[in-house]
């Protein structure tokens, strides 16, 4: 993933114009286990979610395995993250009506996985993730540890290239917290999935390779 | 396989808010009963109308000579008979046919006079013709031993005061244009529906008809039946070629307030059907509306991570279509059962008989039932289905997922 000059501002020739983003100049390579850090405001779920293509730049270009995906529409858009980037969000987002199992087998159903392959990865992942016991409850029926780890598990269950996590530990105690970075590690190494977590979180921080700090819409640091 | 998803959630989804989902599926089940059973009400009623005329009076077809109708002289009568009944014996297409002698009058008893129609007629015939054996109330269905006495219209014989064996004089005009008097006593009662008989016609023989009019050999009316109702046109055609000098009319040309009256029945059928639409429209464009509104961050969760828009959008109308399906199903069962009993046990009216008669209904009315009233529900429900998802799809196209997901947007 290449991000060249991109910019984003937001409400632009009005009166309440943000500028988000200012040249923004990053390389993700495959398997990095990234932060992009900064106090709120600043500008890092923002990039997060232009990454993702959740949100578009105002300028600049974006690559994805050497293609250039900035110009896309929001159906082929839909296709990319559908099939190479899986999300994690703060408020964990899952579908209250499908029950754990279903929502982890969500994305690889959209991606016609064959049934017993989806069923293996849901076995599988959910030993990995400690919810073995909770596959056929629906979310509104466990805590929110249990539905951030589900939300893991949807993400990484089709094996994306790519997985984007906004805040992932910001509703969740120090031990869920430690539990979940555990588990994202342990499936960046084991997989080789690249992980980018958009996070002011100390625990998040120590945990990742690569942190990347934003200042008022720019690259202040990236060590 | 999408749509395997969009139909899996959808059905979890209508049932997230039970209640909600069950009224609207009784809304769209009670009024579509309602208007089942309705219409078939009323269909059975016109019904009952039209085949009651063909029975006791008009057939599928009749003859007249083209003048009589505007004068009602014997100098305009169908004659002679052989040239008909031969050419009836060769057409197939003909079931039965009555031949009629009729002449308009004056009925009195010793306290009271009124206008009405004598008609001479073979019993035998009209039997075979429409059965008009079975429209008898009271007395039997015959002219006595020498073929004297008289069937007389209920509503007539009611404003009479007469009743079985009461004698009456009819008097009239014969082809002479002398003013004759015949006396006969009355040996049944008819109570067909149609009110041209039931208010204005008196039965005899027709021999006795033709010895009182000085008419022999004659008819004044020619009724048939036809064996295929939907050839009644090309029946009709065929007899104009026959008989191009006489009126050969439908009985929907001779009874246009039947036809009138089926297509005021057919608007109302049609704005009923348009309340039951507005109806299942409303409710299910509210319930969506309100579950599309309340489960918009779910939606763009799922865009978001990548499920196509129109996966999404599939899983809104299936939501819609299956509250409208089985609204559908709840009511065209109530309303099957509605029908079955109102067209075999028939709902009584008596209540409201003299009403009812007054147009010719019947005080205990059978409905009918026709699988097209059935087609006619499910497409006026689907469609409503349809209209009432594209709202709540427009909002739903306009969003932008992650403003959504953050709060920002709704």
């Amino acid at each position: 993933m290449k991000l060249n000059h991109v910019y984003k501002t937001f409400y632009p020739d009005t009166p309440k114009e943000v500028k988000a983003l200012s040249d923004i100049n990053l390389t993700f390579e495959k398997g990095e286990f990234t932060t992009l850090s900064g106090e709120s405001g600043s500008g890092k779920t923002t990039l997060l979610n232009i990454i993702g293509g959740l949100d578009s730049a105002t300028s600049g270009e974006i690559f994805f395995e050497g293609e250039e995906i900035t110009a896309y529409s929001e159906e082929k858009m839909a296709k990319l993250r559908l099939h190479d980037i899986g999300f994690i969000f703060q408020a964990y987002n899952l579908i209250h009506v499908l029950t754990v199992r279903e929502n982890i087998g969500f994305i690889m159903k959209l991606l016609k996985f064959d049934a017993k392959e989806i069923e293996e990865r849901i076995l599988e992942l959910a030993s990995i993730l400690q919810i073995e016991d909770l596959l056929d409850k629906l979310p509104g029926e466990i805590s929110g540890g249990q539905q951030q780890r589900v939300a893991v598990a949807r993400a990484v269950a089709s094996r994306p290239k790519l997985i984007l996590a906004d805040e992932p530990t910001a509703n969740l105690d120090s031990k869920n917290s430690a539990r979940l970075m555990n588990m994202l590690r342990t499936l960046n190494e084991k997989e080789h999935v690249t992980v980018i977590f958009a996070s002011h979180d100390k625990y998040v921080l120590e945990q990742s390779k690569r942190i990347i700090v934003l200042d008022d819409g720019v690259v202040i640091e990236d060590r | 396989m999408y749509n395997t998803i969009a139909q899996h959630l959808a059905w979890l989804s209508i049932w997230r808010r039970k209640t909600r989902s069950l009224m609207v599926i009784m809304m769209i089940a009670l009024s579509l009963s309602g208007l089942l059973g309705l219409q078939g009400l009323y269909d059975g009623m016109i019904s009952h109308l039209i085949n009651t005329t063909i029975r006791s009076d008009s057939g599928e077809i009749s003859l007249y000579d083209k003048k009589y109708r505007l004068n009602k002289s014997l100098d305009y009568r169908l004659t002679p008979l052989s040239k008909y009944k031969d050419a009836f014996s060769k057409m197939e297409s003909i079931e039965a046919y009555s031949i009629r002698l009729e002449k308009e009058g004056l009925i009195a008893t010793a306290h009271k006079s009124l206008g009405a129609t004598l008609k001479g007629i073979s019993l035998e015939n009209e039997k075979t013709f429409g059965g008009l054996d079975a429209f008898i109330t009271q007395g039997d269905y015959s002219f006595g031993k020498e073929n004297k006495n008289a069937l007389i219209g209920s509503a007539l014989a009611k404003k009479l005061n007469l009743n079985i064996g009461s004698r009456v004089i009819f008097t009239a005009q014969d082809l002479t244009g002398e003013i004759n008097a015949i006396s006969f006593r009355i040996s049944g009662i008819l109570k067909t529906g149609n009110p041209s008989i039931d208010d204005h016609s008196v039965f005899v023989s027709m021999a006795k008809m033709s010895k009182f009019i000085n008419v022999h050999q004659s008819a004044t009316q020619i009724a048939l039946r036809v064996k295929d109702t939907e050839n009644i046109t090309i029946v009709q055609k065929e007899l104009q070629k026959l008989f191009p000098d006489i009126d050969v009319l439908r009985w929907d040309e001779l009874y246009p307030l039947l036809i009138q009256m089926q297509d005021w029945m057919n608007i109302f059928n049609l704005a009923s059907y348009a309340i039951v639409f507005i109806v299942a429209a409303l409710g299910i464009f509210g319930v969506m509306l309100v579950s599309v509104l309340e489960r918009m961050r779910e939606f763009s969760i799922m865009l978001a991570i990548g499920t196509p828009y129109k996966t999404v959008r599939n899983q809104i109308i299936m939501e819609a279509s299956f509250l409208g399906f089985i609204g559908y199903m709840a009511g065209a069962f109530l309303g099957w059962i509605f029908l079955l009993y109102m067209s075999t046990a028939g709902v009584d009216m008596r209540a409201f008989e003299a009403g009812l008669e007054l147009y010719g209904y019947s005080a205990v009315m059978y409905a009918n039932m026709h699988l097209y009233y059935f087609f006619q529900a499910f497409f006026a429900v689907f469609f409503a289905t349809l209209l009432s998802v594209i709202w709540p799809l427009r909002k739903l196209k306009k969003i932008k997922p992650i403003q959504v997901i953050q709060g920002k947007m709704l």
